[in-house]
Protein backbone atom coordinates (compact mmCIF):
# COMPACT_ATOMS: atom_id res chain seq x y z
CA UNK A 1 0.00 0.00 0.00
CA UNK A 2 3.03 2.28 -0.44
CA UNK A 3 1.61 4.02 -3.50
CA UNK A 4 -1.72 4.94 -1.96
CA UNK A 5 -0.81 8.65 -1.66
CA UNK A 6 0.09 8.84 -5.36
CA UNK A 7 -3.19 7.16 -6.22
CA UNK A 8 -5.08 9.55 -3.95
CA UNK A 9 -3.32 12.52 -5.59
CA UNK A 10 -4.47 11.21 -8.99
CA UNK A 11 -8.06 10.80 -7.84
CA UNK A 12 -8.01 14.28 -6.31
CA UNK A 13 -6.68 15.80 -9.54
CA UNK A 14 -9.38 14.10 -11.62
CA UNK A 15 -12.09 15.35 -9.26
CA UNK A 16 -10.68 18.88 -9.02
CA UNK A 17 -10.60 19.28 -12.79
CA UNK A 18 -14.23 18.21 -13.16
CA UNK A 19 -17.42 20.12 -12.41
CA UNK A 20 -18.61 17.42 -10.00
CA UNK A 21 -17.39 19.02 -6.71
CA UNK A 22 -19.25 22.24 -7.57
CA UNK A 23 -22.40 20.42 -8.72
CA UNK A 24 -22.57 18.17 -5.67
CA UNK A 25 -21.92 21.14 -3.35
CA UNK A 26 -24.75 23.08 -5.00
CA UNK A 27 -27.00 20.02 -4.76
CA UNK A 28 -26.27 19.49 -1.08
CA UNK A 29 -26.54 23.20 -0.24
CA UNK A 30 -30.21 22.74 -0.99
CA UNK A 31 -30.62 20.94 2.38
CA UNK A 32 -29.79 23.91 4.69
CA UNK A 33 -31.54 26.34 2.31
CA UNK A 34 -34.71 24.26 2.39
CA UNK A 35 -34.42 23.92 6.16
CA UNK A 36 -33.97 27.70 6.46
CA UNK A 37 -37.09 28.25 4.37
CA UNK A 38 -39.14 26.02 6.68
CA UNK A 39 -37.80 27.88 9.71
CA UNK A 40 -38.82 31.25 8.29
CA UNK A 41 -42.29 29.92 7.55
CA UNK A 42 -42.65 28.25 10.95
CA UNK A 43 -41.41 31.34 12.74
CA UNK A 44 -44.14 33.53 11.39
CA UNK A 45 -46.63 31.67 9.14
CA UNK A 46 -48.79 34.78 8.71
CA UNK A 47 -45.91 36.86 7.45
CA UNK A 48 -44.91 34.05 5.08
CA UNK A 49 -48.42 34.02 3.65
CA UNK A 50 -48.52 37.80 3.31
CA UNK A 51 -45.19 37.85 1.51
CA UNK A 52 -46.39 35.11 -0.83
CA UNK A 53 -43.69 32.68 0.29
CA UNK A 54 -46.37 30.02 0.79
CA UNK A 55 -49.92 29.80 -0.46
CA UNK A 56 -52.83 30.28 1.94
CA UNK A 57 -53.55 26.60 1.48
CA UNK A 58 -50.06 25.47 2.53
CA UNK A 59 -49.86 22.68 5.08
CA UNK A 60 -46.94 23.71 7.19
CA UNK A 61 -45.04 20.80 8.67
CA UNK A 62 -45.39 20.42 12.38
CA UNK A 63 -42.48 21.75 14.38
CA UNK A 64 -41.03 24.83 15.94
CA UNK A 65 -38.68 27.40 14.53
CA UNK A 66 -35.73 26.46 16.73
CA UNK A 67 -32.24 25.07 16.42
CA UNK A 68 -33.26 21.54 17.41
CA UNK A 69 -35.82 21.29 14.59
CA UNK A 70 -33.52 22.99 12.12
CA UNK A 71 -30.49 20.77 12.86
CA UNK A 72 -32.89 17.78 12.73
CA UNK A 73 -33.89 18.80 9.21
CA UNK A 74 -30.19 18.92 8.27
CA UNK A 75 -29.71 15.36 9.55
CA UNK A 76 -32.82 14.10 7.76
CA UNK A 77 -31.82 15.90 4.57
CA UNK A 78 -28.38 14.28 4.82
CA UNK A 79 -29.95 10.85 5.30
CA UNK A 80 -32.14 11.11 2.21
CA UNK A 81 -30.04 13.43 0.03
CA UNK A 82 -26.93 11.46 0.97
CA UNK A 83 -28.14 8.25 -0.65
CA UNK A 84 -28.48 10.07 -3.95
CA UNK A 85 -25.62 12.60 -3.73
CA UNK A 86 -23.00 10.35 -2.14
CA UNK A 87 -24.22 7.76 -4.65
CA UNK A 88 -23.56 10.20 -7.50
CA UNK A 89 -20.05 10.81 -6.16
CA UNK A 90 -19.25 7.08 -5.91
CA UNK A 91 -20.84 6.45 -9.33
CA UNK A 92 -18.69 9.14 -10.86
CA UNK A 93 -15.43 8.22 -9.13
CA UNK A 94 -15.72 4.53 -10.05
CA UNK A 95 -18.00 4.57 -13.11
CA UNK A 96 -16.13 7.27 -15.04
CA UNK A 97 -13.16 4.93 -15.59
CA UNK A 98 -15.53 2.69 -17.54
CA UNK A 99 -17.53 5.43 -19.27
CA UNK A 100 -14.34 7.26 -20.32
CA UNK A 101 -12.54 3.97 -21.17
CA UNK A 102 -9.62 5.01 -18.96
CA UNK A 103 -9.77 1.88 -16.80
CA UNK A 104 -7.29 -0.02 -18.96
CA UNK A 105 -4.57 2.52 -18.08
CA UNK A 106 -4.98 1.72 -14.37
CA UNK A 107 -4.79 -2.08 -14.50
CA UNK A 108 -1.17 -2.89 -15.31
CA UNK A 109 0.84 -0.43 -13.20
CA UNK A 110 3.25 -0.76 -10.28
CA UNK A 111 0.52 0.96 -8.23
CA UNK A 112 -1.81 -1.96 -7.63
CA UNK A 113 -5.49 -2.07 -8.45
CA UNK A 114 -6.29 -2.41 -4.73
CA UNK A 115 -4.35 0.78 -4.01
CA UNK A 116 -6.33 2.58 -6.69
CA UNK A 117 -9.66 1.24 -5.39
CA UNK A 118 -8.73 2.21 -1.83
CA UNK A 119 -7.73 5.70 -2.98
CA UNK A 120 -11.10 6.00 -4.70
CA UNK A 121 -12.92 4.99 -1.51
CA UNK A 122 -10.89 7.52 0.48
CA UNK A 123 -11.76 10.24 -2.00
CA UNK A 124 -15.48 9.40 -1.95
CA UNK A 125 -15.47 9.41 1.87
CA UNK A 126 -13.52 12.69 2.13
CA UNK A 127 -15.63 14.35 -0.54
CA UNK A 128 -18.90 13.24 1.10
CA UNK A 129 -17.65 14.30 4.55
CA UNK A 130 -16.66 17.71 3.13
CA UNK A 131 -20.21 18.12 1.80
CA UNK A 132 -21.63 17.34 5.24
CA UNK A 133 -19.30 19.92 6.82
CA UNK A 134 -20.49 22.39 4.18
CA UNK A 135 -24.14 21.62 5.02
CA UNK A 136 -23.42 22.05 8.72
CA UNK A 137 -21.55 25.35 8.39
CA UNK A 138 -24.08 26.71 5.92
CA UNK A 139 -26.82 25.57 8.32
CA UNK A 140 -25.22 27.44 11.23
CA UNK A 141 -24.87 30.56 9.08
CA UNK A 142 -28.47 30.42 7.84
CA UNK A 143 -29.80 29.62 11.33
CA UNK A 144 -27.98 32.67 12.73
CA UNK A 145 -29.10 34.83 9.84
CA UNK A 146 -32.78 34.05 10.37
CA UNK A 147 -32.25 34.55 14.11
CA UNK A 148 -33.39 31.24 15.49
CA UNK A 149 -33.83 31.48 19.27
CA UNK A 150 -30.68 30.77 21.26
CA UNK A 151 -30.43 27.08 22.18
CA UNK A 152 -28.46 25.27 24.86
CA UNK A 153 -25.04 23.78 24.18
CA UNK A 154 -26.59 20.38 24.91
CA UNK A 155 -28.99 20.72 21.96
CA UNK A 156 -26.16 21.74 19.60
CA UNK A 157 -24.00 18.92 20.86
CA UNK A 158 -26.72 16.25 20.47
CA UNK A 159 -27.84 17.49 17.05
CA UNK A 160 -24.26 17.66 15.81
CA UNK A 161 -23.60 14.10 16.95
CA UNK A 162 -26.78 12.93 15.20
CA UNK A 163 -25.69 14.63 11.98
CA UNK A 164 -22.20 13.14 12.26
CA UNK A 165 -23.55 9.63 12.90
CA UNK A 166 -26.07 9.88 10.05
CA UNK A 167 -23.34 11.15 7.71
CA UNK A 168 -20.97 8.35 8.75
CA UNK A 169 -23.68 5.74 8.16
CA UNK A 170 -24.45 7.22 4.74
CA UNK A 171 -20.76 7.29 3.78
CA UNK A 172 -20.43 3.65 4.81
CA UNK A 173 -23.27 2.80 2.43
CA UNK A 174 -21.52 4.11 -0.71
CA UNK A 175 -19.42 0.96 -1.11
CA UNK A 176 -22.20 -1.17 -2.71
CA UNK A 177 -22.74 1.73 -5.17
CA UNK A 178 -19.03 1.64 -6.05
CA UNK A 179 -19.39 -2.07 -6.74
CA UNK A 180 -22.46 -1.57 -8.95
CA UNK A 181 -20.58 1.18 -10.87
CA UNK A 182 -17.65 -1.21 -11.44
CA UNK A 183 -19.64 -4.32 -12.29
CA UNK A 184 -22.18 -2.27 -14.27
CA UNK A 185 -19.40 -0.54 -16.26
CA UNK A 186 -20.51 3.06 -15.90
CA UNK A 187 -22.71 5.67 -14.25
CA UNK A 188 -26.23 4.52 -14.98
CA UNK A 189 -26.51 1.20 -13.10
CA UNK A 190 -25.29 2.72 -9.78
CA UNK A 191 -27.62 5.70 -10.19
CA UNK A 192 -30.49 3.28 -10.71
CA UNK A 193 -29.33 1.40 -7.61
CA UNK A 194 -29.30 4.62 -5.54
CA UNK A 195 -32.82 5.54 -6.66
CA UNK A 196 -34.07 2.05 -5.78
CA UNK A 197 -32.31 2.30 -2.42
CA UNK A 198 -34.17 5.56 -1.62
CA UNK A 199 -37.45 4.01 -2.73
CA UNK A 200 -37.03 0.80 -0.73
CA UNK A 201 -35.71 2.72 2.28
CA UNK A 202 -39.04 4.60 2.38
CA UNK A 203 -41.27 1.61 1.73
CA UNK A 204 -39.49 -0.72 4.15
CA UNK A 205 -39.35 1.96 6.88
CA UNK A 206 -43.08 2.62 6.39
CA UNK A 207 -43.72 -1.12 6.74
CA UNK A 208 -41.96 -1.00 10.10
CA UNK A 209 -38.89 -3.04 9.14
CA UNK A 210 -36.59 -0.09 8.61
CA UNK A 211 -34.31 -1.06 11.49
CA UNK A 212 -33.25 -4.08 9.47
CA UNK A 213 -32.74 -2.42 6.08
CA UNK A 214 -29.34 -0.67 5.92
CA UNK A 215 -30.53 2.19 3.70
CA UNK A 216 -33.40 3.00 6.11
CA UNK A 217 -31.19 3.08 9.18
CA UNK A 218 -29.60 6.56 8.66
CA UNK A 219 -33.04 8.12 8.09
CA UNK A 220 -34.40 6.47 11.26
CA UNK A 221 -31.33 7.59 13.19
CA UNK A 222 -31.90 11.14 11.94
CA UNK A 223 -35.28 11.17 13.66
CA UNK A 224 -37.33 11.22 10.50
CA UNK A 225 -39.75 8.59 11.78
CA UNK A 226 -39.97 10.02 15.29
CA UNK A 227 -37.99 9.90 18.50
CA UNK A 228 -38.73 6.20 19.17
CA UNK A 229 -35.83 5.37 16.83
CA UNK A 230 -33.32 7.56 18.68
CA UNK A 231 -31.74 4.48 20.18
CA UNK A 232 -31.45 2.01 17.35
CA UNK A 233 -30.19 -1.39 18.36
CA UNK A 234 -26.78 -2.81 17.66
CA UNK A 235 -28.23 -4.94 14.84
CA UNK A 236 -29.16 -1.86 12.77
CA UNK A 237 -25.64 -0.46 12.93
CA UNK A 238 -24.13 -3.88 12.35
CA UNK A 239 -26.26 -4.29 9.22
CA UNK A 240 -25.00 -0.97 7.82
CA UNK A 241 -21.40 -1.94 8.54
CA UNK A 242 -21.99 -5.40 7.03
CA UNK A 243 -23.49 -3.88 3.83
CA UNK A 244 -20.47 -1.57 3.66
CA UNK A 245 -17.97 -4.39 4.08
CA UNK A 246 -19.75 -6.53 1.47
CA UNK A 247 -19.74 -3.61 -0.99
CA UNK A 248 -16.08 -2.85 -0.34
CA UNK A 249 -14.86 -6.44 -0.59
CA UNK A 250 -16.96 -7.00 -3.72
CA UNK A 251 -15.41 -3.91 -5.34
CA UNK A 252 -11.84 -5.03 -4.53
CA UNK A 253 -12.56 -8.55 -5.77
CA UNK A 254 -14.17 -7.23 -8.94
CA UNK A 255 -11.19 -5.03 -9.82
CA UNK A 256 -8.70 -7.82 -9.15
CA UNK A 257 -10.54 -10.84 -10.51
CA UNK A 258 -13.07 -9.90 -13.16
CA UNK A 259 -12.11 -9.78 -16.84
CA UNK A 260 -11.62 -6.12 -17.65
CA UNK A 261 -12.51 -5.50 -21.26
CA UNK A 262 -13.45 -1.79 -21.07
CA UNK B 1 15.68 -14.89 -19.22
CA UNK B 2 15.78 -15.27 -23.01
CA UNK B 3 12.19 -14.50 -23.76
CA UNK B 4 10.42 -11.27 -22.83
CA UNK B 5 7.05 -12.89 -23.51
CA UNK B 6 6.15 -16.56 -23.41
CA UNK B 7 2.72 -18.12 -23.60
CA UNK B 8 1.86 -21.81 -23.48
CA UNK B 9 -1.44 -23.18 -24.73
CA UNK B 10 -3.17 -19.88 -24.07
CA UNK B 11 -6.93 -20.03 -24.47
CA UNK B 12 -9.80 -17.65 -23.83
CA UNK B 13 -13.44 -18.63 -24.15
CA UNK B 14 -16.45 -16.37 -23.80
CA UNK B 15 -19.31 -18.83 -23.46
CA UNK B 16 -19.25 -20.91 -26.64
CA UNK B 17 -17.00 -18.48 -28.47
CA UNK B 18 -13.29 -19.25 -28.44
CA UNK B 19 -11.52 -15.90 -28.84
CA UNK B 20 -7.99 -17.32 -28.46
CA UNK B 21 -7.19 -20.97 -29.02
CA UNK B 22 -4.06 -22.83 -27.88
CA UNK B 23 -1.72 -19.91 -28.48
CA UNK B 24 1.96 -20.48 -27.78
CA UNK B 25 4.18 -17.48 -28.43
CA UNK B 26 7.79 -16.68 -27.72
CA UNK B 27 9.11 -13.17 -28.07
CA UNK B 28 12.85 -12.94 -27.50
CA UNK B 29 14.35 -10.10 -25.50
CA UNK B 30 15.24 -7.16 -27.73
CA UNK B 31 13.07 -8.43 -30.58
CA UNK B 32 10.42 -6.49 -32.47
CA UNK B 33 7.56 -8.92 -32.89
CA UNK B 34 4.48 -8.11 -34.94
CA UNK B 35 1.26 -9.84 -34.06
CA UNK B 36 -0.82 -9.75 -37.18
CA UNK B 37 -4.47 -10.56 -37.67
CA UNK B 38 -7.73 -9.31 -39.09
CA UNK B 39 -10.19 -7.46 -36.86
CA UNK B 40 -11.65 -9.92 -34.35
CA UNK B 41 -8.81 -12.44 -34.83
CA UNK B 42 -8.00 -12.41 -31.10
CA UNK B 43 -5.15 -9.87 -31.00
CA UNK B 44 -6.58 -7.57 -28.35
CA UNK B 45 -7.79 -10.47 -26.20
CA UNK B 46 -4.24 -11.89 -26.30
CA UNK B 47 -2.78 -8.50 -25.36
CA UNK B 48 -5.23 -8.17 -22.48
CA UNK B 49 -4.18 -11.63 -21.26
CA UNK B 50 -0.50 -10.65 -21.50
CA UNK B 51 -1.28 -7.61 -19.34
CA UNK B 52 -3.35 -9.53 -16.79
CA UNK B 53 -6.54 -7.67 -17.68
CA UNK B 54 -8.33 -10.82 -18.82
CA UNK B 55 -7.84 -14.22 -17.23
CA UNK B 56 -7.02 -17.09 -19.59
CA UNK B 57 -9.49 -20.00 -19.68
CA UNK B 58 -6.43 -22.25 -20.01
CA UNK B 59 -2.69 -21.92 -20.48
CA UNK B 60 0.01 -19.72 -19.04
CA UNK B 61 1.54 -16.32 -19.63
CA UNK B 62 5.04 -15.24 -18.63
CA UNK B 63 6.08 -11.63 -19.06
CA UNK B 64 9.72 -10.70 -18.38
CA UNK B 65 10.12 -14.05 -16.64
CA UNK B 66 7.20 -13.44 -14.27
CA UNK B 67 4.13 -15.69 -14.46
CA UNK B 68 1.04 -13.49 -14.72
CA UNK B 69 -1.27 -14.46 -11.85
CA UNK B 70 -3.75 -12.46 -9.83
CA UNK B 71 -1.97 -12.98 -6.55
CA UNK B 72 1.62 -12.95 -7.78
CA UNK B 73 4.36 -10.37 -8.21
CA UNK B 74 3.81 -8.27 -11.33
CA UNK B 75 6.38 -7.02 -13.87
CA UNK B 76 4.42 -3.85 -14.77
CA UNK B 77 7.14 -1.40 -13.65
CA UNK B 78 9.16 -2.55 -16.69
CA UNK B 79 6.25 -2.79 -19.14
CA UNK B 80 4.63 -0.02 -21.18
CA UNK B 81 1.32 -0.68 -22.85
CA UNK B 82 -1.24 0.71 -25.23
CA UNK B 83 -4.49 -1.25 -25.47
CA UNK B 84 -6.99 -0.58 -28.26
CA UNK B 85 -7.96 3.03 -28.95
CA UNK B 86 -6.15 5.22 -26.43
CA UNK B 87 -8.31 7.24 -24.07
CA UNK B 88 -7.29 9.88 -21.57
CA UNK B 89 -9.06 11.90 -18.89
CA UNK B 90 -10.75 14.49 -21.11
CA UNK B 91 -10.75 17.35 -18.60
CA UNK B 92 -7.05 16.96 -17.76
CA UNK B 93 -4.38 18.48 -19.98
CA UNK B 94 -1.92 16.32 -21.91
CA UNK B 95 0.74 17.14 -19.31
CA UNK B 96 -1.58 16.35 -16.39
CA UNK B 97 -2.55 13.01 -17.93
CA UNK B 98 1.14 12.11 -18.20
CA UNK B 99 1.91 13.41 -14.71
CA UNK B 100 -0.89 11.26 -13.31
CA UNK B 101 0.54 8.12 -14.91
CA UNK B 102 4.06 9.13 -13.81
CA UNK B 103 2.95 9.30 -10.16
CA UNK B 104 1.31 5.89 -10.45
CA UNK B 105 4.71 4.58 -11.59
CA UNK B 106 6.87 5.38 -8.55
CA UNK B 107 10.49 6.24 -9.22
CA UNK B 108 9.94 7.76 -12.67
CA UNK B 109 11.71 11.16 -12.66
CA UNK B 110 9.56 14.28 -13.17
CA UNK B 111 11.61 15.36 -16.20
CA UNK B 112 10.41 12.29 -18.11
CA UNK B 113 7.11 14.06 -18.71
CA UNK B 114 8.81 16.90 -20.60
CA UNK B 115 11.11 14.49 -22.41
CA UNK B 116 8.26 12.33 -23.69
CA UNK B 117 6.14 15.37 -24.68
CA UNK B 118 9.10 16.53 -26.76
CA UNK B 119 9.84 13.06 -28.16
CA UNK B 120 6.29 12.54 -29.38
CA UNK B 121 5.88 16.04 -30.79
CA UNK B 122 3.19 17.03 -28.29
CA UNK B 123 4.79 20.35 -27.25
CA UNK B 124 2.12 22.49 -28.89
CA UNK B 125 -0.62 20.49 -27.21
CA UNK B 126 0.94 19.97 -23.77
CA UNK B 127 -1.47 22.32 -21.98
CA UNK B 128 -4.48 21.41 -24.09
CA UNK B 129 -7.33 19.38 -22.60
CA UNK B 130 -7.02 15.77 -23.71
CA UNK B 131 -10.71 15.84 -24.67
CA UNK B 132 -9.93 18.43 -27.35
CA UNK B 133 -7.15 16.43 -29.07
CA UNK B 134 -7.42 15.08 -32.60
CA UNK B 135 -7.42 11.27 -32.99
CA UNK B 136 -3.80 11.32 -34.11
CA UNK B 137 -2.66 13.36 -31.12
CA UNK B 138 -4.73 11.19 -28.77
CA UNK B 139 -2.78 8.25 -30.21
CA UNK B 140 0.48 10.10 -29.53
CA UNK B 141 -0.63 10.71 -25.95
CA UNK B 142 -1.42 6.99 -25.61
CA UNK B 143 2.07 6.14 -26.89
CA UNK B 144 3.58 8.76 -24.57
CA UNK B 145 1.94 7.04 -21.57
CA UNK B 146 3.37 3.71 -22.71
CA UNK B 147 6.90 5.11 -23.18
CA UNK B 148 6.99 7.52 -20.21
CA UNK B 149 8.99 5.27 -17.86
CA UNK B 150 11.47 3.96 -20.48
CA UNK B 151 10.21 0.36 -20.18
CA UNK B 152 12.10 -2.80 -21.11
CA UNK B 153 9.06 -4.19 -22.88
CA UNK B 154 6.43 -2.41 -24.92
CA UNK B 155 3.09 -4.09 -25.63
CA UNK B 156 1.34 -1.97 -28.23
CA UNK B 157 -2.04 -2.65 -29.77
CA UNK B 158 -2.19 -1.12 -33.25
CA UNK B 159 0.33 1.67 -32.50
CA UNK B 160 -0.08 3.32 -35.91
CA UNK B 161 -3.86 3.72 -35.61
CA UNK B 162 -5.18 7.15 -36.52
CA UNK B 163 -1.71 8.50 -37.37
CA UNK B 164 -1.15 10.31 -40.65
CA UNK B 165 1.52 8.94 -43.04
CA UNK B 166 4.20 11.25 -41.60
CA UNK B 167 3.21 10.20 -38.09
CA UNK B 168 3.42 6.51 -39.02
CA UNK B 169 6.98 6.95 -40.30
CA UNK B 170 7.92 8.99 -37.23
CA UNK B 171 6.60 6.40 -34.77
CA UNK B 172 8.17 3.57 -36.75
CA UNK B 173 11.54 5.33 -36.55
CA UNK B 174 11.08 6.00 -32.84
CA UNK B 175 10.26 2.36 -32.06
CA UNK B 176 13.05 1.10 -34.27
CA UNK B 177 15.50 3.43 -32.50
CA UNK B 178 14.33 2.26 -29.05
CA UNK B 179 14.89 -1.37 -30.01
CA UNK B 180 18.26 -0.65 -31.60
CA UNK B 181 19.81 1.66 -29.02
CA UNK B 182 18.15 0.57 -25.78
CA UNK B 183 17.34 -3.06 -26.50
CA UNK B 184 13.63 -2.51 -25.83
CA UNK B 185 11.48 -5.52 -26.74
CA UNK B 186 8.43 -4.52 -28.73
CA UNK B 187 5.33 -6.65 -29.16
CA UNK B 188 2.92 -4.87 -31.47
CA UNK B 189 -0.34 -5.91 -33.03
CA UNK B 190 -1.54 -4.78 -36.40
CA UNK B 191 -3.87 -5.76 -39.21
CA UNK B 192 -1.60 -4.31 -41.89
CA UNK B 193 1.29 -6.55 -42.91
CA UNK B 194 2.90 -3.88 -45.08
CA UNK B 195 3.17 -1.60 -42.08
CA UNK B 196 4.78 -4.08 -39.67
CA UNK B 197 7.07 -5.74 -42.19
CA UNK B 198 9.19 -2.56 -42.26
CA UNK B 199 9.80 -2.70 -38.54
CA UNK B 200 9.37 -6.21 -37.16
CA UNK B 201 12.00 -8.92 -37.19
CA UNK B 202 9.43 -11.62 -36.59
CA UNK B 203 5.77 -11.89 -37.39
CA UNK B 204 3.09 -14.09 -35.85
CA UNK B 205 -0.14 -14.40 -37.78
CA UNK B 206 -3.31 -15.06 -35.80
CA UNK B 207 -6.57 -16.04 -37.44
CA UNK B 208 -9.79 -17.00 -35.67
CA UNK B 209 -7.90 -17.22 -32.39
CA UNK B 210 -5.17 -19.56 -33.65
CA UNK B 211 -1.56 -18.77 -34.44
CA UNK B 212 -1.40 -19.99 -38.04
CA UNK B 213 2.14 -18.98 -38.90
CA UNK B 214 5.21 -17.54 -37.25
CA UNK B 215 8.03 -16.40 -39.49
CA UNK B 216 10.90 -13.95 -39.71
CA UNK B 217 11.17 -11.27 -42.34
CA UNK B 218 13.51 -13.33 -44.59
CA UNK B 219 11.04 -16.21 -44.57
CA UNK B 220 8.25 -13.83 -45.33
CA UNK B 221 10.07 -12.58 -48.41
CA UNK B 222 10.80 -16.14 -49.53
CA UNK B 223 7.21 -17.25 -49.03
CA UNK B 224 5.69 -14.50 -51.08
CA UNK B 225 4.69 -15.66 -54.54
CA UNK B 226 6.74 -14.24 -57.37
CA UNK B 227 6.11 -14.32 -61.09
CA UNK B 228 7.56 -12.97 -64.29
CA UNK B 229 5.28 -10.78 -66.39
CA UNK B 230 5.94 -10.66 -70.14
CA UNK B 231 4.33 -8.73 -72.95
CA UNK B 232 5.12 -8.78 -76.69
CA UNK B 233 3.53 -7.41 -79.87
CA UNK B 234 2.22 -10.86 -80.78
CA UNK B 235 1.17 -12.44 -77.48
CA UNK B 236 0.10 -15.81 -78.94
CA UNK B 237 3.40 -16.26 -80.75
CA UNK B 238 5.38 -15.27 -77.65
CA UNK B 239 3.39 -17.73 -75.53
CA UNK B 240 4.07 -20.53 -78.03
CA UNK B 241 7.81 -19.75 -77.97
CA UNK B 242 7.92 -19.90 -74.17
CA UNK B 243 5.68 -22.95 -73.82
CA UNK B 244 7.73 -24.90 -76.35
CA UNK B 245 10.81 -23.99 -74.28
CA UNK B 246 9.10 -25.67 -71.31
CA UNK B 247 7.86 -22.60 -69.41
CA UNK B 248 4.33 -22.46 -68.02
CA UNK B 249 3.36 -19.19 -69.68
CA UNK B 250 -0.30 -18.33 -69.13
CA UNK B 251 -2.15 -15.35 -70.56
CA UNK B 252 -3.77 -13.42 -67.69
CA UNK B 253 -6.71 -11.03 -67.69
CA UNK B 254 -4.41 -8.00 -68.16
CA UNK B 255 -3.29 -9.41 -71.53
CA UNK B 256 0.10 -10.24 -70.02
CA UNK B 257 1.90 -13.57 -69.85
CA UNK B 258 2.39 -14.94 -66.31
CA UNK B 259 5.40 -17.23 -65.79
CA UNK B 260 5.77 -18.82 -62.37
CA UNK B 261 8.78 -21.05 -63.10
CA UNK B 262 11.69 -20.41 -60.75
CA UNK B 263 14.25 -20.45 -63.58
CA UNK B 264 12.40 -17.67 -65.39
CA UNK B 265 12.04 -15.54 -62.26
CA UNK B 266 15.72 -15.93 -61.30
CA UNK B 267 17.03 -15.25 -64.82
CA UNK B 268 14.54 -13.17 -66.79
CA UNK B 269 17.30 -12.22 -69.25
CA UNK B 270 17.16 -15.79 -70.64
CA UNK B 271 13.48 -15.32 -71.44
CA UNK B 272 14.29 -12.06 -73.22
CA UNK B 273 17.01 -13.78 -75.26
CA UNK B 274 14.68 -16.58 -76.34
CA UNK B 275 11.96 -14.13 -77.42
CA UNK B 276 14.41 -11.91 -79.30
CA UNK B 277 15.93 -14.93 -81.09
CA UNK B 278 12.42 -16.09 -82.05
CA UNK B 279 11.66 -12.64 -83.54
CA UNK B 280 9.21 -11.60 -80.78
CA UNK B 281 11.16 -9.20 -78.56
CA UNK B 282 9.44 -8.42 -75.26
CA UNK B 283 7.82 -5.02 -74.76
CA UNK B 284 7.55 -5.73 -71.02
CA UNK B 285 9.65 -7.96 -68.76
CA UNK B 286 8.95 -7.57 -65.04
CA UNK B 287 9.46 -9.68 -61.91
CA UNK B 288 6.35 -9.14 -59.87
CA UNK B 289 6.25 -9.94 -56.16
CA UNK B 290 2.99 -10.79 -54.45
CA UNK B 291 2.12 -7.82 -52.33
CA UNK B 292 2.01 -8.26 -48.59
CA UNK B 293 -1.72 -7.82 -48.29
CA UNK B 294 -2.36 -10.52 -50.89
CA UNK B 295 0.09 -12.78 -49.11
CA UNK B 296 -1.62 -12.18 -45.76
CA UNK B 297 -5.11 -12.74 -47.18
CA UNK B 298 -3.91 -15.93 -48.94
CA UNK B 299 -2.54 -17.19 -45.60
CA UNK B 300 -5.79 -16.60 -43.76
CA UNK B 301 -7.70 -18.26 -46.58
CA UNK B 302 -9.17 -15.16 -48.15
CA UNK B 303 -8.66 -13.93 -51.69
CA UNK B 304 -8.84 -10.18 -52.20
CA UNK B 305 -12.08 -10.77 -54.13
CA UNK B 306 -13.94 -12.62 -51.40
CA UNK B 307 -12.59 -10.36 -48.66
CA UNK B 308 -14.40 -7.36 -50.10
Amino acid sequence: MKNILSALWGEYLKARRSKMPLLTALGFAFVPLMGGFFMIVLKDPEMARRLGMVSAKAQIVAGNADWQTYLGILSQGTAIGGIVLFGIIASWVFGREYSDHTLKDLLALPTTRSEIVLAKFFLVALWSAALVVLVYLLGLAIGSLIRLPVASTEIFWQSSITLAVVAALMILLVTPIAFVASAGHGYLPPMGFAIFAVFFAQVIAAAGWGEYFPWSVPALRSGMAGPEYDNLGFVSYALVVAASIVGMVATFVWWEWADQVY
Amino acid sequence: MNNAIETHGLEKKYGDVTAVDDLSLRVACGEIYAFLGLNGAGKTTTIRMLLGMVKPSAGEVNVLGVPIRIDGKKPWAQVGHLVETPHAYPELSVRENLELIRRLRPGVPAQNVNRIIEQLGLNTYAERRAGALSLGNAQRLGLAKALLHAPELLILDEPANALDPAGIVEIRNLLSELARTQGVTIFMSSHILGEVSRLAKRIGIIHQGKLIQELNIEELNRNRRRRLLVRARDMDAARNVLQSAGFSAVLNSNDTLDIKDDAAIRQPENIATRLVNAGHPPTLLQVDEEDLEHYFLRLVGMTPENSK
